[in-house]
């Protein structure tokens, strides 16, 4: 690779030379990345300074580098800091992989919004492959004039391909705000260069030579990434050891670990996160980890490469419906279904293929195809769908371990196992030896994620949420998970495991005991009736509670009838289903349909709506179908079918305002106008917003009752997301103020005759049953395994007692303190209760 | 423009939020013969040391500046852009 001609840089820009040490960036300055010069440019439109082709091109467009075909490489960085801008004032005119001619435009900037934005407009050329050089000009430069001579020949050879068995690292997260972008992946590569093994750094299916600044930037990563470093050669352990250490610290940035700074108190043998699936188990340590998938861009022929994809597309198809007929009827069996028909997408297909006609390789074009999309459903903003990006990826890796022919081999599982992944993928867990694993603790992913539907499918604790440094932990390493209270404990001793296993076993003889009962009424010991009915979504669920002595539905979340469907069902159907679980109730006790419950939140396919900054605060509930009023007169008309074959209660969620109360009931009376029917359905409204909870006497002369929704009225109330990872354990429905709000519903709709239902998550809680029979609550309605468990709580209690208690934390401070309290007024009960004296 | 709007709706919600980067002309780092080549100091409407290395200044008439003069003056770059402003390389 000798060049017969010396080559010369031209100036990138015009402006002012600067000497390399005196930038004040010790990066750049120390020539970590390389040396070569620095410009305060006076021009706006960054040139190639040299012909070759754009090896790298940053998505912030504030870095490029080119290399020509002797393997000299230049790299030019615009401004300092400027990755912070994230693309703001660039403009890329260059796409990577492209070949340019020297003098040729490569991206513009606006020096005045980076000058006034960010730490300086300092733009440094570097010669990255280590080619010596002489400067040609000083002072005051033009665009194009030459500055720099290189010598050829003489640059530093990179590593070869990894050779040999290679040692990989744990996965790690990045914990850069920005990515390894430069400055970081310089010192990366510098501390990966003082090893003799080839070092390699991965993340997904790409991978980059450490010692390589601009392969690391190639990579493109961000924050929160999963990374590995692999390492072949001989000091390759101590390379992996060293590298590992500096990617947790920064690479030199100043990071902070997301956990540190709001639980400094705790041990560092405690970690928390967000309960994803309840319950507790002792087990040891087992890491999960993908294999490493190596992708060569170039396709063998189009025609090839086709068939390929089309083979390995059919082959994922029919292992996803073998996975199916596995698990028909379950959670599991619902979400490869939703798999197959991510492999059908369109768009998806059409993206791949365009990518073989370029003469990619079929792996490639899959994973490429695949991982935009992924890209764009994380984009989205919105919770539900970046966790659909989360199934998309795992389909997506499915047929691309199929192209490249990797068998996926099942894992090796020790005893108890408590399974610690990043995020774990539903491909991961379906060939999972369910009897071995306890648990499940994940760094990503939040209450509806896969792995939480799984965990509580099965019965087994989960954690979502968890500090990334949970997967540094040791395979084998004995833990204490306790998902209600969202902790692993490290190293757990003895007394911690007893007290668990005692309780497990306590609780689950309870169970028995209440599921034995589940058949006699919810009376408390001073004969105070308490209705216990359920929420549902669907009729097998309305037979279910029924089998487990539900005394109706207190809550019928009509959007999940159809939330799988694309186009809206007609108003026949929809008639059909209503009736069919009113049928199921029969004459002698209720149902309540609340109406549909979507919003930018719970999006439902046949209801489009555009994408909201803020959709806890955006159109939601009855906010949205008085916009859309087709649809909730169609909704009414079909509710109001099912009229007479159980008692009909009709329920509007999300009020805010009298006037949206007034204007859904006029809707309700024009349809049962035109169906002719004479007495309407009771008409209630959810108290989900503060302002209803605080106006409950204004509305309560309006309505027939009041149904309680303490998940949105703890989250409005407390400005608290109840899926923040940091904010969950806080987000807590015993806070007084939530308490306080029910008991002012409670009394305003009392002083008018009207009763008042909790359907939120509260009322399927034990511990909170005293304390809302207390506050006057007269009907419960909880998930339906949770039948049995309620009622039986309900006839351990007084009525009187639980006024008292009630009374007494409604005066409390935080919601540690009114858990405390009710979990010693249980205590007392329990002690004298007849169920736990077997 | 839409952010623009955006922000000042923002600040004028919430004063104590957003920080003022307006700096006020106060004292008066250029030297005599560069304001003369700027046009002098009612030509000047504000100045502000930015990016380490500039002086953004912004003129009333940016015809009134003398680019051979503020180089003459010491001033080792010139950066001249839409609007009036004006980028003074003073260097490090």
């Amino acid at each position: 690779m000798i060049a017969t001609q010396p080559l010369e840089l031209r100036a990138p820009l015009s402006g002012v030379l600067l000497a390399l040490d005196k930038v004040p960036d010790p990066v750049f300055a120390s020539r970590m990345i390389g040396d070569g010069l620095c410009i305060d440019p006076t021009s706006q439109t960054l040139c190639a300074p040299l012909a070759g082709v754009i090896s790298n091109i940053q998505d912030t467009g504030h870095a490029v580098s080119i290399t020509d075909d002797n393997g000299v490489q230049v790299l030019m960085h615009i401004g300092l800091d400027t990755v912070s801008l994230a693309g703001k004032g660039f403009t890329r005119l260059v796409e990577e992989g492209q070949r340019v001619e020297a003098g040729q435009a490569l991206i513009e900037f606006d020096a005045d919004y980076v000058a006034l934005n960010a730490r300086s407009v300092l733009t440094l050329m570097l010669v990255v492959s280590g080619e010596p050089f002489t400067p040609l000009a000083n002072g005051l430069v033009e665009l194009g004039q030459p500055v720099l001579q290189v010598a050829p020949g003489n640059r530093i050879e990179e590593a070869d391909e990894e050779e040999g068995d290679a040692l990989f690292s744990r996965p790690l997260t990045l914990p850069n705000a920005n990515g390894l972008h430069a400055r970081p992946a310089a010192v990366l590569a510098q501390a990966a260069k003082a090893f003799s093994a080839s070092i390699y750094l991965h993340k997904q299916t790409q991978s980059a030579n450490a010692k390589s600044l601009v392969a690391i930037m190639a990579l493109q990563t961000v924050q929160g990434d999963s990374v590995q470093v692999s390492a072949a050669g001989e000091d390759a352990e101590a390379a992996i050891a060293a590298l590992v250490a500096l990617l947790t610290q920064g690479c030199g940035e100043a990071v902070t670990t997301p956990t540190a700074p709001e639980q400094p108190v705790l041990p560092a043998t405690l970690l928390r996160g967000v309960c994803a699936s309840p319950g507790a188990a002792f087990g040891q340590v087992f890491q999960v980890a993908e294999p490493v998938l190596n992708i060569t861009e170039q396709g063998a022929g189009q025609a090839v490469e086709q068939a390929a994809l089309a083979r390995s597309l059919a082959a994922a198809t029919q292992a996803l419906q073998a996975l199916q007929d596995d698990a028909v009827g379950s959670a599991q069996a619902e979400i490869f279904r939703a798999h197959q028909e991510l492999l059908e997408d369109p768009t998806l297909l059409e993206q791949a293929h365009g990518l073989l006609a370029e003469g990619k390789s079929a792996a490639f074009a899959w994973n490429r195809a695949t991982a935009a999309t992924v890209e764009l459903f994380q984009g989205l903003g919105n919770a539900l769908i970046a966790e659909r990006a989360a199934d998309l990826a795992d389909v997506g890796q499915r047929v691309l371990k199929l192209i490249l022919g990797i068998q996926d081999s099942a894992w090796d599982l020790p005893e108890r196992a408590i399974l610690i992944a990043e995020q774990l993928t539903p491909s991961q867990t379906a060939s999972l030896d369910t009897r071995k694993v306890l648990g499940f603790v994940t760094v990503g992913g939040g209450a509806t994620s896969h792995v939480a539907i799984l965990a509580r499918a099965l019965g087994l604790p989960a954690i979502c949420g968890v500090s990334p440094e949970v997967l540094a932990l040791a395979n084998a390493r004995y833990v204490l998970l306790d998902a209600d209270q969202g902790t692993l404990q490290l190293d757990p001793d003895l007394a911690q495991i007893e007290q668990l296993e005692t309780a497990r076993a306590q609780q689950l003889l309870r169970h028995q005991r209440d599921m034995a009962q589940a058949g006699v009424p919810a009376i408390t010991r001073d004969g105070h009736h308490v209705e216990v009915t359920a929420n549902v979504a669907s009729l097998p669920e309305v037979e279910q509670s029924l089998g487990l002595g539900g005394e109706g539905v207190g809550l019928l979340r009509s959007e999940f009838l159809y939330l799988d469907r694309n186009r809206a069902p007609s108003p026949d159907e929809q008639a059909a289903t209503y009736t069919a679980i009113a049928r199921a109730l029969g004459t002698e006790r209720n149902l309540v349909v609340r109406t549909l419950d979507v919003g930018g939140d719970k999006p439902l396919a046949y209801v489009p709506m555009d994408a909201e900054n803020n959709p806890f605060l955006g159109l939601r509930g009855i906010r949205l179908c008085l916009e859309r009023p087709q649809l909730l007169r169609e909704q009414f008309r079909a509710i109001l079918a099912s009229a007479g074959f159980a008692r009909l209660h009709i329920m509007l969620p999300m009020v805010s305002l009298l006037s949206e109360l007034h204007l859904a009931r006029r809707i309700l009376q024009e349809e049962a106008a035109t169906l002719g029917l004479a007495t309407l359905p009771k008409l209630g409204i959810m108290i989900e917003v503060p302002s209803a909870a605080l106006m409950a006497d204004v509305f309560a002369p309006h309505v027939d009752f009041f149904s309680i929704g303490t998940n949105d009225l703890t989250q409005y109330t407390l400005a608290m997301d109840r899926d923040h990872p940091r904010l969950a354990s806080q987000a807590d429905s015993f806070h007084p103020a939530v308490l306080r709000l029910i008991d002012t519903t409670v009394k305003a709709a009392h002083a008018h005759g009207k009763w008042v239902g909790v359907c939120g998550a509260l009322a399927s809680e034990a511990l909170a049953v005293p304390v809302l029979i207390g506050l006057g609550v007269d009907e419960l309605s909880v998930s339906v395994p949770l039948i049995p468990t309620i009622k039986a709580t309900v006839r351990e209690l007084d009525l009187a007692d639980c006024q008292i208690i009630a009374r007494q934390v409604l005066g409390l401070e935080e919601a540690a303190q009114v858990r405390e309290a009710l979990r010693m007024y249980q205590a007392a009960t329990v002690e004298t209760s007849p169920v736990v004296e077997l | 423009m839409f952010e623009k709007l955006q922000r000042a709706f923002w600040k004028a919600l919430t004063p104590d939020l957003v920080a003022e980067t307006v700096a006020a002309p106060t004292q008066n780092e250029l030297s005599a013969e560069v304001l003369s080549a700027l046009g002098g100091a009612d030509n000047l409407k504000s100045q502000q040391r930015v990016a380490l290395t500039r002086v953004r200044v912004q003129l009333e008439d940016a015809g009134r500046l003398d680019e051979a003069g503020l180089r003459a003056s010491g001033i080792a770059g010139v950066m001249v852009l839409p609007g009036g402003v004006v980028h003074l390389l003073t260097g490090l």
